[in-house]
């Protein structure tokens, strides 16, 4: 177990990561459109990006649409006929035409609405209308563009490249292993999922979800008094650990916390998000408590780029920002429970819903426009890191990295 | 009353079933546009028969159930999505993003 005080530590994070430096960083990379360009094009066309999970397509059949503005597309993703999932550019080899319109759905062929081309669940071209009107066309060639497409506990990811550098395992490498057996399965029975676009860049975004820091100050009304303790007012964290190209935060918990009325009941019939109950970090694979603290709260996967998967032993979030302009985002929060045996149990889900919503979308959120405007005003160039923000830090140097490539 | 009839051991709760709100985006706008007495009061007549609710509840399974069962449901639910209201901030909204904003998408297959 290790223990927090209020002295100052002996060794800083950072010291781990010398290369990284301490300075200021640029303000440049959230508000230029040029920098947003060249991430597009080194970054969200290259690398493997979580679309969502097998749940939502369980039989086969089943699908949804991802729409991808940041790689310039629109995927399909669907249950074939091989139970496999599989990934298509979501548009038609006659005239281009977007395929699927719907959000998610189940079927056994997908028509294209414009002229009725018809595609199977492998993506292949089936039936083109009045075939015989056509010229020396090759149906064989002609099916649903695929995209790579892989699952990692359940997490499907795909990849716009045409030929990725690395497999999905490979990318996640260390880091990803380090939270492989967690049971996410079992625990992303049910889910509550919201979207919202902000006038922001996709790293303001991000960057809330990479320190935690803020949570004595933006959340000190709502969930705050979850975290920080008397001898850890800042919540500084147990620990900060980088996995290029991704990283990874663990959280302490205040276990002398005593929760309000309403959470009291909640808590008597149902599993919490993010609280210290349900199921044992015990026995968990490492990255779920990494220093093995009994005031243990939560861990991050801080998934390159733009993707965070936060466990506890009170079920699963995921966080995914999703760059629409350099000043736009769609931002994706999902909470995963097991589904409810009763309505009781449903209360509890709702509770943690509801809170959430306040303590997390509403004061997290809230920052996002207002740091956006700030950071465009051209006030300032730089923002300064403390140590325990080593992880917005890292995440900026890995950006570079890769736009240097 | 008789499409919003509530289980008959919980009948004294029927001044409260304008909260018994089927969506998130009706909840959360009750509670927005609601006074902090009017939440007040619905928050203290709820939460002191709560020992009673879900008990009840909790013999339900949550699929379906009778429609006097789910307006006890809508209720209980609507104490939890107040409840911060009362319990945090001591007004109806939290300091930021308007959560009204939020589109909840159902992603699991309706089916289920």
């Amino acid at each position: 177990m290790h223990a927090r005080t209020q002295e100052p530590r002996d060794n800083r994070w950072h010291d781990r990561y010398p290369h990284l430096g301490t300075g200021p960083i640029p303000i440049e990379p959230y508000v230029s459109p040029e920098f947003f360009e060249r991430e597009r094009e080194k970054i969200f066309r290259k690398v493997w990006l979580n679309v969502g999970r097998v749940e939502q397509i369980p039989a086969q059949g089943d699908y949804f649409v991802k729409d991808l503005d940041i790689c310039r597309t629109s995927l399909l993703i669907v249950r074939g006929e091989d139970g496999q999932v599989h990934a298509f550019h979501n548009m038609c080899s006659h005239r281009g035409n977007r395929v699927v319109w719907d959000a998610k759905g189940s079927c056994q062929a997908f028509a294209c609405k414009y002229h009725c081309w018809t595609y199977g669940l492998n993506g292949a071209l089936k039936t083109i209308p009045d075939e015989r009107r056509f010229f020396d066309l090759d149906k064989k060639t002609l099916g649903l563009t695929p995209v790579a497409v892989d699952v990692w506990e359940g997490f499907i990811f795909i990849n716009v490249d045409p030929q990725p550098a690395q497999s999905l395992k490979e990318y996640l490498g260390e880091v990803g292993a380090s939270f492989t057996g967690y049971p996410f399965g079992e625990l992303a029975t049910a889910c509550f999922s919201w979207q919202v676009e902000v006038k922001a860049n996709w790293k303001v975004g991000k960057d809330a979800f990479q320190e935690v820091y803020h949570i004595f100050s933006l959340h000190s009304r709502s969930t705050g008094r979850m975290f920080a303790t008397p001898s850890n007012p800042y919540l500084n964290a147990h620990e900060l650990a980088l996995f290029d190209p991704h990283a990874r935060i663990s959280v302490p918990a205040n276990v002398a916390w005593q929760p309000t009325p309403v959470e009291a009941l909640a808590k008597r019939c149902g599993i919490l998000t993010l609280q210290k109950q349900g199921i044992s970090s015990r026995g968990m694979p490492p990255g779920v408590n990494p220093t093995g603290a009994q005031d243990w709260s939560f861990s991050g996967f801080n998934c390159f780029p733009n993707g965070a998967i936060f466990v506890s032993e009170g079920g699963f979030l995921t966080h995914t920002f999703w760059p629409l302009a350099v000043d736009r985002t769609l931002w994706e929060a999902r909470i995963y429970f097991p589904k409810a045996k009763t309505l009781a149990e449903r209360f509890s889900q709702e509770y943690s819903r509801s809170t959430f919503l306040d303590g997390v979308m509403a004061e997290d959120g809230g920052i996002f426009e207002k740091t956006q405007t700030m950071l465009g005003s051209g006030a300032k160039q730089q923002l300064y890191l403390s140590d325990e923000e080593l992880l917005i830090r890292h995440h900026h140097q890995v950006i570079a990295n890769y736009l240097n490539a | 009353m008789t499409e919003r009839q509530l289980p008959e051991a919980f009948l004294d709760l029927a001044p409260y079933l304008e909260w018994a709100l089927p969506t998130e985006r009706e909840r959360r706008s009750k509670r927005a546009t609601s006074s902090m007495a009017q939440i007040k009061t619905f928050y203290d007549g709820m939460l002191a028969r709560m020992d009673a609710v879900l008990p009840y509840l909790g013999k339900f399974p949550p699929e379906n159930p009778p429609p006097d069962v789910q307006q006890l449901f809508l209720l209980a639910t609507a104490l939890a999505e107040i409840a911060p209201a009362i319990e945090m901030f001591g007004e109806q909204t939290a300091l930021g993003l308007d959560v009204l904003r939020l589109t909840p998408i159902d992603i699991y297959p309706a089916r289920r």
